[in-house]
């Protein structure tokens, strides 16, 4: 399990909670700005991009990456989850991963 | 949108459709005395990385919140993929942990799917999403799961999905079955859709109508009438909706089968069910 980080799953108010780990945070991307980008996930989310990730304004992407002390994410990898994305139901998944944390991730 | 057609492909969980039946953890040895332990030993869990890390083995079998398990479902990112000549091991990471999954080659079925790229297999390629079905083995004290099925998931919807169908089993078997139901209810069943036929007269009977039509319908039921029901005049007028989103909203009642109409087209009464 030592090359297997656990990412949990996360919405922008919870960045303060998770400094300095690498969590997963699925959202909407409102702004790209070549090397940094904003996606909205219950709120704003500064992304600090690497050079091969690519994405696409108003597609939902999953974001791997580490909570910087600024509070923005360094990201180490995102996929593009497209269009068609509940975020009601997403949004239900980060609160039932941090209520039932125990099947989701340990501290 | 529809969830429920991801468990149909593979469950029988909450038994989409509305009809209430399905799978009953437990119950088996009420009902059928005789497929009581048939029920325990042969289920399907959907579950995360995490809860096969944690799950505890006792001789032969594997144990997740006491439940002993046999099959398991799961849905994940393929983090690496190694070809051997029997087999295929793909490392898998669900954001709860990773773990390996082997899959033995059926050599017929390769030699015809190589020919076509567009094929499941051909998807299953590093950071690609994907559903697992398979057992959980331990082999030298390391566990991974023995697929039967490794499919690319086409709506990423599911993987959100999946997480909640799994915490909702979790939740059965650690706090037992929601409150307030019955034995035909089950966990399962909470975060399910409910596509199936509407129940008359309750407040289902109203999902997937507009917020016009359920204020229209709301007032119909409540406003005092007489047999021949209300003119959409009327309706109008009292609840401050515009006469044509009224009209909107009656079609809508009228197709559903919630209202009919009385002395004329423009005049509706609400179809009451015993």
């Amino acid at each position: 399990m030592a090359d297997a980080p656990i990412t949990p799953r996360i919405l922008a108010p919870h960045l303060q909670q998770f400094q300095h780990r690498t969590v997963r945070i699925l959202g909407k991307v409102v702004q790209l700005l070549g090397e940094s980008a904003v996606i909205n996930a219950d709120g704003n989310v500064d992304l600090k991009l690497t050079a091969d990730c690519h994405l696409a304004l108003n597609h939902a992407v999953e974001i791997i990456g580490k909570v910087e002390p600024n509070l923005s994410v360094k990201v180490l990898k995102a996929t593009d989850f497209g269009t068609g994305i509940d975020f009601q139901a997403a949004n239900a998944v980060v609160d039932v991963t941090h209520r039932y944390k125990e099947i989701f991730y340990s501290d | 949108m529809n969830y429920n057609n991801y468990e149909t492909s593979y469950t029988s969980y909450g038994g989409g459709g509305g009809s209430g039946g399905g799978f009953i953890p437990g119950e088996g040895s009420q009902s059928s005395p005789s497929g009581g332990r048939r029920d325990f030993t042969d289920s399907l869990r959907p579950v995360t990385i995490k809860q096969i890390w944690d799950a505890q083995s006792t001789g032969d079998e594997f144990r997740i919140d006491g439940a002993t398990i046999s099959q398991l479902t799961f849905v994940g990112q393929i983090r690496n993929l190694s070809s051997q000549t029997t087999n295929i091991t793909y490392k898998i990471d669900d954001g709860t942990g990773v773990i390996e999954v082997k899959q033995w080659i059926d050599s017929d079925e390769a030699a015809q799917e190589s020919n076509d790229p567009a094929s499941k297999k051909a998807r299953l390629v590093e950071d690609a999403y994907v559903r697992v079905w398979g057992k959980l083995k331990s082999f030298h004290d390391k566990k991974h799961v023995g697929a039967q099925i490794i499919r690319p998931v086409d709506d990423y919807n599911e993987i959100n999905y999946h997480l909640l169908e799994a915490t909702a089993v979790h939740l059965y078997y650690t706090k037992g079955p929601l409150e307030g139901t019955g034995a035909r209810k089950n966990a399962g069943q909470a975060l399910e859709q409910q596509t199936g036929a509407p129940i008359y007269g309750g407040e289902n009977a109203l999902q997937g109508y507009s917020a016009v039509a359920k204020k229209v319908y709301k007032y119909l039921t409540e406003a005092p009438q007489s047999n021949e029901g209300l003119h959409q005049q009327d309706i109008a007028a009292n609840t401050g909706i515009n006469t044509s989103d009224v009209a909107k909203a009656g079609d809508e009642l009228l197709s559903g089968g919630l209202i009919y109409t009385t002395v004329d087209d423009q005049t509706w009464a609400v179809l009451e069910t015993e």
